[in-house]
């Protein structure tokens, strides 16, 4: 029992080191869970750059994605090819939330990588971003036939991320 | 000296009209703290007030819109947790989530004193009588 005793402290320690290795080495801090999961879109109304709007109506009746993006952001030209493929073999329907960018910008850019977007909201201050809880471009929601939210991924989607999480997710709302 | 001055009081237009404190000076201090209170998502360990992140900057202007429609602490703290989860309080809320967190240094304390003061009475009950105790109780 005494030895058993002696034993704890060691226990403590070893405890506290496999702690710490994790949140140092294997822990993603900037992975941020929405909190917004489950829940109805946040209700907004952005002019888009074809003088429509862009409200969570939009998103309804099917399943569809919604991706933040920008120009000027790097990581979004990662994705843009993506996003195509999305489209174009998947028919997946596509928003696009344009942040705090300029209208000549966007527009090239479209050009350049082509427009996977069904419409695009042009979020000029950025306000709707921070109504999505949305941190940094590229940030992609998987929206549910009913307008809720189903699936937030950080950063550019790729091949993988595709494949193993979002479109098995798009396929089980569309079948709900 | 007319253009000089001109340009002296378009400077102080200038700088009044930026001046962001535009509120009264209890919602300024409402202001000012709730910001040291915010979490920058981007910059993890920084408070939107200290942050230069061009989120930062926008939850920053975001709050004080808020503070100036008379929202109260908790609405805007609602708002924001609602949006970017519990995380971007510096300074958790005690909920279910954080029980844990606001509860076992108490528990760790209660557990120290127990036993402490089982192995303090073990030691006092094992001991034999001192001499100088003897001798207190001898004198009277």
């Amino acid at each position: 029992m005494k030895k058993l005793q002696l034993l704890v402290p060691y226990g403590v320690l070893i405890l506290l080191i496999t702690m710490l290795w994790y949140e140092l080495f294997y822990a993603k801090p900037h992975d941020i869970p929405s909190p917004l999961i489950g829940e109805q879109v946040p209700g907004f109304s952005l002019p888009t750059l074809s003088n429509d709007t862009l409200t969570p109506l939009d998103l309804q009746h099917h399943v569809s994605l919604l991706n933040v993006f920008a120009s000027w952001c790097s990581a979004c030209n990662l994705e843009a090819d993506m996003l195509m493929k999305i489209k174009n073999n998947y028919h997946v329907a596509i928003y696009g939330v344009n942040y705090k960018d300029k209208r000549e910008d966007v527009e090239s850019w479209l050009k350049k990588y082509g427009n996977p977007y069904r419409k695009i909201g042009d979020d000029r201050n950025g306000s709707v971003a921070i109504d999505l809880g949305v941190y940094g471009t590229p940030e992609t929601f998987v929206i549910s036939k009913e307008g809720k939210v189903v699936y937030r991924h950080v950063g550019a989607l790729d091949e993988k991320s595709w494949d193993e999480i979002i479109y098995p997710l798009v396929k089980k709302y569309e079948s709900l | 000296m007319k253009a000089y001055r001109l340009l002296l009081r378009g400077l102080l237009c200038f700088f009044l009209s930026c001046n962001v404190y535009a509120l009264t000076p209890s919602d300024e201090a409402r202001y000012t703290s709730l910001i040291k209170e915010i979490r920058c998502v981007v910059c993890q360990n920084q408070n939107i007030a200290d942050s230069n992140a061009p989120l930062a900057n926008d939850l920053r202007q975001k709050i004080y819109t808020m503070v100036e429609q008379q929202q109260s602490d908790n609405e805007i703290k609602n708002y924001l947790t609602a949006r970017y989860g519990e995380f971007i309080l510096l300074n958790p809320r005690f909920s279910k989530l954080t029980v844990i967190l606001w509860l076992f240094p108490f528990l760790a304390i209660s557990i120290i004193f127990l036993i402490g003061t089982k192995r303090l009475f073990r030691a006092h009950r094992n001991q034999t009588p001192l001499p100088t105790h003897h001798y207190f109780v001898s004198r009277e």
